[in-house]
């Protein structure tokens, strides 16, 4: 099972998500508590900095949107197009929770946008706007007549002091002319100013002031001296209102003071004073007009802020809604995507492949149970995977061991025959056809009955019968068959096949050519008896021979009769004896045949030899030889070649009674590795019955002889490790040939 | 094709282009004494939402911002000097007074009262002979032109794009001749 990863991405970090949704929560909540703190702002603070902040804030937001919906978009798009897996899926998931996410936002946006504009509109209305701007009207009018009312007593004042003169002798009747203006209450207090220089730079000097002693402190000199000084300089702007430190304010007029010739000559400031309950009553009823009045005019773009901050806070629901629904959707998807990809890599035969659990929730459980059965898969892949090698090896080891039974009972001299459980051949080898003479290929599959059903194979079939029956296992028989006139001994055993339960599986014969085996014992075995004989003969042939030697020297002298008898007698005995000794010989040299004393020898030179002892011996034979060019040098004793050539010619020469013609030749036979000496006879030839029993001691067609002489020349090949075999010859005749390893 | 047209507008739009009406603001200058003298007029930034603006009694305001330039082929002219020019206006309903304020690169010019509306009007639309630039820095025969863009506050739209500087302007060109 795969560890998670420690380390994981941004995106699924859940203590970041938790941290970037608690932002946006505080950025909304923020964003709510400033809107409920913007009334107690000034809408042109409103309108222009913060009206640019939220535009800002909700572009940037926006373009924040379209960069989230257009990159999953066209992620979507392209995975599609590639036809990703779960690409449908997820594009139909995120398209829902988008769907269900925008679509509500947006309709939220919409009513709620009417809403505001709907709401704002109606806080300007018809009744309102008469209501403040009669009260503006009121209070505004009020001053402007107030006002109006001090310029008029400042101009009554200065018509009054115009034919004064301005000087500070004269200020008793300067007072003197204002003092009712101010006892009267007209005007709160007078100051007269006297004009020092006009221009270019207007200078006066106070000369007389006189105020009510109603009026409250608080009111500086400065401003009626700098209004003095604008009045003069013909600066507009001829009254002004001067808040008092006590409250209230003080209306201030001038009015230029005309001596002779119309020249200013100075200036009067005349100063009423309004209470600070009615300036202020007047100052909120304007303010108030002024508040309702600057709304009217920002009216678009306070909508704008709040539109703004409507939109800012939809948009940072959907932002955060739409990531949230993109994240889900992705959170959703992918670990199914990861199990769909799994499951190809599996199906293709990555066993190893495993999927990492991201969540510890149901998916995560699919995931777990999908990687236990891959690791299941994997395991059971390995066993299988193992048994198959296992077997493979164990056929292999099998066909082996098939390949080496079939080589071995194709190359053995052992006759392989089987049977099966319904008494049909199924197994012939090569040993077994050549030695039995049946066709391997078409004895397959036969019934053993009908196999064996030559008259020589009956026997064979006995046995096969034998053994199927039980009885246990037989011992070994040896069987004698007639093979193209020959005489095959067997040593055949049968023993029959039994499976796990003791279910009969069919029949093995086995059997061995031991005619070899047979022929050595029977050579062996008169070995031993010429052995025997020479030993038991031979002695007393001496005395015999001794005592009639002896009989002759006595009887030497006797009568001619008796002289004449005993010398035929003795001569008889001595020549018998003789012969007796010479069969004798013949016998010991058979029965102790020396080891060959091998030389290399060059055979076609050996024969001419060999030959050359025949040279006017029989002169109606005609002996022709025929030599190898390229015979190599054979290992043999030449002495015994010698005695094996001269004894197959002189039977050649008696088979033909001594006429007609003996070929001689040799071959090499670089294959087999053999020279072959082939003497062969145009005579009557040997009939097939009686050509294994040429070999035997003691065994001759002739009228004279041992017949140990083929039996001699048989031990001797033997003994070079070679072979004799007689044939016919063509057109007729005998052929023997000899084969000598080289 | 069809894409570079899309971009193309992208980046129109994000570089918030502004559309400039010709001729809102007249735009003389003449060089006179080592200084280039520049009078401008506005001609339509008295709206009807700047006189209900100035009516409510809100602190409004037209800032001029007066460049001399020089024109590059081939690329952004040259920005030789620049000065703002901020005329504001408050008027009290109750006193039916404006409070008007004339400022120059943030240094208050004039300050003044007045009743009379046209009088303000002039007051903050016309400007005559303003010695704004020195001529030391130009060459001799070179063609420059003096731009003037004004910017009305409060503004009273919808929605403000981030990019907005100026919603009039004007210019003249001069060939300097010492």
């Amino acid at each position: 099972m795969p560890e998670r990863r420690s380390h994981r991405p941004l995106r699924d970090n859940p203590v970041l998500i938790l941290a970037g949704i608690l932002l946006l929560l505080a950025a909304l909540a923020a964003t709510l508590t400033f809107a409920n703190l913007s009334a107690r702002l000034s809408p042109d603070f409103l309108t222009e900095f913060v009206l640019y902040a939220l535009s800002i804030a909700d572009l940037t937001m926006l373009v924040a949107l379209f960069f989230v919906l257009a990159r999953n978009i066209v992620k979507l798009v392209v995975e599609r197009r590639h036809a990703l897996p779960f690409a449908r899926f997820r594009a139909k998931l995120v398209t829902l929770l988008l769907g269900m996410t925008v679509i509500p936002a947006v309709l939220v946006l919409l009513v709620g946008s009417d809403v505001i504009r709907t709401s704002v509109e109606r806080w300007f209305n018809a009744p309102m706007d008469e209501i403040l701007s009669s009260a503006n009207t009121i209070a505004s009018d009020y001053y402007q007549e107030r006002q109006q009312r001090v310029t008029d007593r400042a101009q009554r004042i200065a018509r009054a002091l115009a034919p004064l003169e301005l000087t500070e002798g004269n200020v008793g009747a300067i007072q003197e002319a204002i003092r009712p203006e101010v006892s009267q209450h007209q005007v709160m207090m007078v100051e007269i100013y006297r004009v020092v220089s006009a221009a270019p730079r207007a200078e006066v000097q106070p000369l007389v002031d006189l105020a009510s002693a109603s009026l409250p402190a608080g009111y500086t000199r400065a401003s009626a001296d700098r209004l003095a000084e604008r009045a003069v300089s013909g600066t507009a702007e001829p009254r002004v209102l001067e808040p008092l430190g006590s409250g209230g304010e003080l209306i201030r007029a001038t009015a230029p003071i005309r001596g002779a010739g119309g020249r200013v000559v100075g200036v009067v400031v005349a100063s009423d004073y309004l209470t600070g309950e009615l300036a202020a009553r007047a100052r909120r009823m304007t303010d108030a007009y002024e508040a309702y009045t600057q709304l009217r005019v920002l009216k678009r773009p306070l909508t704008g802020v709040y539109l703004s901050f409507f939109l800012m806070v939809t948009l940072m629901i959907l932002v955060g809604a739409t990531w949230m629904g993109l994240y889900l959707a992705k959170r959703i998807t992918r670990p199914i995507q990861a199990l769909s990809a799994a499951a190809r890599e599996i199906g293709a035969g990555h066993l190893d492949h495993r999927v990492e659990p991201e969540t510890a929730d149901e998916l995560g459980s699919l995931v777990d149970a999908f990687n236990t059965m891959a690791a299941e898969l994997s395991a059971s892949r390995r066993k299988l995977e193992r048994s198959t090698i296992d077997l493979q090896r164990k056929h292999h080891e099998a066909e082996g061991r098939r390949r080496y039974i079939e080589t071995i009972l194709e190359r053995i001299a052992t006759g392989v025959v089987s049977v099966d459980a319904s008494g049909r051949v199924t197994t012939v080898n090569a040993a077994a056809a050549r030695l039995l003479g049946l066709d391997e290929e078409a004895v397959a599959g036969q019934p053993a009955s009908v196999a064996f059903s030559r008259a020589d194979l009956q026997p064979l079939g006995a046995l096969f019968q034998g053994a199927t029956n039980g009885g246990g296992e037989p011992p070994a028989q040896e069987i004698a068959l007639v093979r193209e006139g020959r005489e095959v001994h067997l040593a055949a055993v049968a023993t029959a096949l039994h499976g796990e339960g003791g279910t009969p599986e069919g029949t093995v014969l086995v059997f061995d050519d031991i005619t070899p085996l047979i022929r050595a014992q029977k050579v062996a075995a008169w070995r031993e008896v010429a052995r025997r004989l020479a030993h038991e003969i031979k002695n007393p042939l001496t005395p015999i021979q001794l005592s009639a030697e002896r009989l002759r020297r006595h009887f030497a002298t006797a009568p001619a009769a008796t002289h004449n008898l005993v010398e035929e007698c003795a001569t008889t005995i001595v020549g018998e004896v003789e012969s007796l000794k010479a069969l004798v010989d013949e016998f010991s040299q058979f029965a102790r045949m020396p080891a060959p004393r091998r030389v290399a020898t060059d055979l076609s030179a050996l024969l001419k030899e060999s030959l050359a002892l025949y040279n006017g011996l029989f002169p109606d034979v005609r002996i022709e030889c025929t030599f190898a060019p390229d015979l190599p040098a054979v290992h043999v004793d030449p002495e015994q070649i010698r005695r094996v050539v001269i004894n197959l010619v002189d039977n050649a020469i008696e088979a033909m009674e001594r006429k007609g013609l003996v070929l001689i030749g040799t071959q090499h036979d670089p294959t087999n590795g053999v020279a072959r000496i082939a003497v062969a006879d145009n005579g009557p030839g040997i009939l097939p019955a009686e050509r294994e029993k040429l070999f035997l001691p003691y065994y001759s067609t002739k009228r004279r002889g041992s017949g140990l002489g083929l039996a001699i020349v048989r031990r001797i090949i033997a003994e070079h490790g070679g072979s004799i075999e007689v044939g016919d010859n063509v057109p007729r005749g005998t052929r023997m040939t000899i084969e000598l390893p080289c | 094709m069809r894409r570079r047209a899309l971009a193309l507008v992208v980046v129109a739009a994000c570089l918030g282009v502004v559309l400039v009406a010709a001729d809102e603001i007249q735009v003389t200058t003449l060089v006179r004494e080592g200084r280039v003298l520049v009078s401008f007029r506005l001609t339509n930034g008295f709206s009807e939402e700047t006189l209900a603006a100035i009516h409510s009694g809100l602190p409004t305001s037209i800032t001029y911002d007066v460049a001399l330039r020089k024109g590059v082929p081939i690329w952004f002219d040259r920005t030789l000097a620049s000065v703002t020019v901020t005329v504001s206006a408050q008027y009290d309903n109750l006193t039916r007074r404006h409070q008007l304020s004339r400022a120059i690169d943030g240094r208050v010019e004039e300050v003044r009262s007045e009743e009379n509306e046209e009088a303000v009007r002039a007051w903050m639309t016309t400007f005559v002979r303003l010695p704004l630039f020195a001529t030391a820095s130009l060459e001799p025969n070179g063609e420059y032109y003096v731009r003037v863009e004004a910017r009305t506050r409060p503004r009273t739209a919808w929605f403000f794009w981030p990019w907005d500087h100026g919603s009039t302007a004007g210019f003249a060109r001069f060939t300097y001749i010492p």
